[in-house]
């Protein structure tokens, strides 16, 4: 057995996974999240990381794009999984078991390898590849997945002093101090860590601060979270418990990406243990506790009010506010959960990004501010 | 003597520097043997290459980032003698650690691409902000010594060790170290909110070698720790060299600790605590030793 085997069987017990959630694939990133730590792998949380692709749901054409142009952009060795919306806890574990195999065997790892060589890309071309992108999805690095975002680029192509590698050069424009700095024209997403998967922000940059932004969805809207509330209103019987165990979820899964966007992998890592054991239906009694300690310490946590005080500020409130209103929801919800009686009420509204609040705000900002809000596109496109 | 010392310290930075990496994933919740894992899978990794990238600039910062540890823990004594007892011992290491700013600057800009580079700059900013508090606990710590020599460092701590009286600059430095090695709280010039920052493009043996780096920078500051603050070697019983690794890695510990404990700092905010705040403290600080020491 070489090195190189070795060195790849060891690899491939320890891959790093990422997470791709498309149409109604939110069910299954959930099952698929909380199989990855139930195996305690170590989630890529930027893609650039990652040498095992999650696939959940069923992309459209333009998300599928962006997510082809992720894997196309992943080192080998590498191991892509796609799994139906319905997927089930069992067929997503053998999934990731063949996943790993696949990681571990060099053959067939060096076949791909050896199909993705050949020329590096250049803008205006076709991709040589198995399965070649659009050239507008050309790209030359990875950090934004799906589209164009090197240094080089710019609207206007009136007089270029030379195109360097074939990209014309950054247009100039006035900045918020009145100097005139080279525009950039990043995409934000749509595959990004802890980001509302499917979302745009197609952002004019310059330096590090937003200048523009315009938000646009790649995906319709997802009905995980109201799934209680649309059965109860279309006749079938549904209890207060379900809908109150489905809030706390949703409430955590956000507080989960508000907590790891923050940097506060601890507490992120809490809140989804949480959130998975919720939806494994696990009693009120063994939730109450862990829950309230998880509270208390990201309540108490005066480093985290201080970088989200007056981050995102609306009429309802900052970055902090929103961040306590979860928390005192989904406080609620858990002592719901042994609520017996019919269903009645509105589902609980998604926030709406507003592309002005990103205007003027730093990229740190930014990531913030959306992660604060956790959109989606059904309410969004109301 | 000299050559013992000089194989033990790439030893402990590589020995600590996995135990690091090991106590980090299982408080992250992975198993203690991922980072071995991930050692193997960085080795056997395709390299991924940008458009355009300045390729001599990104090797030399990635392998000055590796560098710059190692010679900065030539001057830290191992157990009663470092590598190289230089006179100025405590201006080398801070210079050793000032080169970790080109190495990541470099790697951020020559990759081409917009995160490294926004990330680049975010180190930029955080060295702006933590360099002069720092400063200013090492110059404590000189004061106090009447040395630039970090034996005698150790020397003066004889009968008191510098911690007790003078906790505000050990909280500065600690904060410091934490900023230098760009981990935990400090940790934005390659967070995951841009993809990885400086270190999004890097891939397979580049990569191997800046998590190296990053990890020897941290092992360094919480060896530096020792002699500066916590009285070297000294200690009952065990052999010195033993006790130097208990207090390193007692040091290193608690810094791996703080990473899952606290959120990321944001260096627009930090900032104005530090130039504010950590500044005027280091100076108090600095005044209440030299009054002591004269």
């Amino acid at each position: 057995m070489g090195v190189t085997e070795w060195l790849l069987r060891r690899a491939a017990g320890h891959p790093r996974p990422f997470v791709v959630s498309a149409e109604h694939g939110t069910r299954a990133r959930l099952l698929g999240e909380a199989e990855i730590a139930r195996r305690r792998w170590r989630p890529a949380e930027p893609a650039g990381e990652a040498n095992l692709l999650l696939v959940c749901g069923a992309p459209r054409e333009e998300f599928d794009d962006a997510i082809r142009t992720v894997w196309d952009d992943m080192p080998g060795p590498r191991a892509r999984v796609d799994l139906p919306g319905d997927a089930s806890s069992g067929s997503i574990g053998q999934s990731l078991d063949r996943a790993v195999v696949h990681l571990a065997d060099k053959d067939a790892q060096w076949r791909d390898a050896a199909a993705r060589a050949g020329k590096p890309w250049s803008p205006g071309e076709e991709r040589h590849s198995p399965d070649a992108d659009a050239p507008r999805h050309g790209h030359g690095s990875h950090a934004t997945h799906g589209q164009e975002h090197d240094e080089h680029e710019g609207g206007h192509h009136e007089h270029h002093m030379g195109n360097p590698g074939g990209l014309p050069m950054a247009d100039r424009g006035p900045d918020r101090d009145g100097l005139s700095l080279d525009r950039l024209r990043v995409p934000m997403g749509p595959i990004l860590s802890d980001w509302p998967c499917g979302l745009v922000v197609e952002s004019v940059l310059q330096g590090d601060v937003i200048q523009e932004a315009t938000v646009r969805w790649m995906r319709s809207g997802e009905s995980f979270w109201s799934e209680p509330w649309d059965r109860a209103a279309a006749g079938h019987p549904v209890t207060r418990a379900e809908a109150g165990r489905r809030r706390a979820a949703a409430h955590l899964d956000s507080l989960g990406r508000l907590l790891s966007v923050s940097g506060w992998s601890g507490a992120a890592r809490r809140a989804r243990t949480l959130r998975d054991r919720l939806l494994a239906d696990v009693p009120r009694d063994a939730l109450a506790a862990p829950y309230r300690s998880f509270e208390r310490q990201v309540r108490r946590s005066r480093t985290l009010r201080w970088m989200l005080r007056d981050v995102g500020s609306t009429e309802d409130g900052d970055a902090v506010s929103r961040l306590e209103g979860w928390l005192t929801w989904t406080r609620a919800a858990i002592e719901s959960l042994e609520d017996e009686t019919p269903l009645d009420g509105e589902p609980p509204a998604r926030n709406v990004l507003h592309p002005g609040l990103l205007v003027g705000v730093e990229l740190a900002s930014a990531r913030l501010i959306i992660a604060s809000l956790d959109p989606d596109p059904a309410v969004a496109h109301a | 003597m000299l050559d013992a010392t000089l194989l033990a310290l790439p030893l402990a930075l590589v020995t600590l520097g996995l135990a690091a990496a090991c106590l980090d994933a299982i408080l992250g919740g992975a198993r203690a043997s991922a980072p071995f894992g991930e050692v193997a899978r960085l080795l056997v990794q395709q390299r991924r290459r940008t458009l355009l990238p300045d390729t001599l600039l990104l090797r030399i910062g990635v392998v000055s980032l590796v560098v710059a540890p190692v010679l900065a823990g030539i001057v830290i004594p191992l157990a009663d003698a470092p590598v190289a007892d230089l006179a100025v011992g405590i201006v080398w290491f801070n210079a050793m650690e000032v080169c970790v700013w080109g190495s990541l600057w470099l790697t951020g800009w020559s990759v081409n691409s917009v995160y490294p580079l926004v990330g680049a700059y975010r180190f930029v900013a955080q060295g702006l902000a933590y360099e002069l508090p720092h400063m200013f606990a090492l110059i404590t710590v000189a004061l106090g010594a009447g040395s630039l020599r970090m034996s005698d460092a150790v020397q003066a701590q004889q009968g008191l060790w510098f911690v007790v009286w003078m906790p505000l600059a050990f909280l500065i430095y600690l904060v410091s170290a934490l900023a230098m090695a760009f981990w935990g709280p400090m940790s934005q010039p390659v967070s995951d909110d841009l993809a990885g920052g400086v270190r999004a493009e890097l891939s397979g043996p580049d990569r191997l070698l800046f998590q190296a780096g990053r990890y020897a920078l941290l092992v360094v500051a919480a060896a530096a720790a020792v002699p500066l603050f916590l009285g070297g070697g000294a200690g009952p019983v065990l052999p010195s060299w033993l006790w130097v690794l208990i207090k390193t890695t007692a040091v290193l510990g608690l810094l791996v600790w703080i990473r899952h404990r606290v959120p990321a700092i944001r260096m627009d905010r930090f900032t104005q605590v530090s130039w504010l705040v950590l500044i005027p403290l280091s100076l108090v600080q600095l005044l209440v030793v030299g009054i002591v020491v004269v």
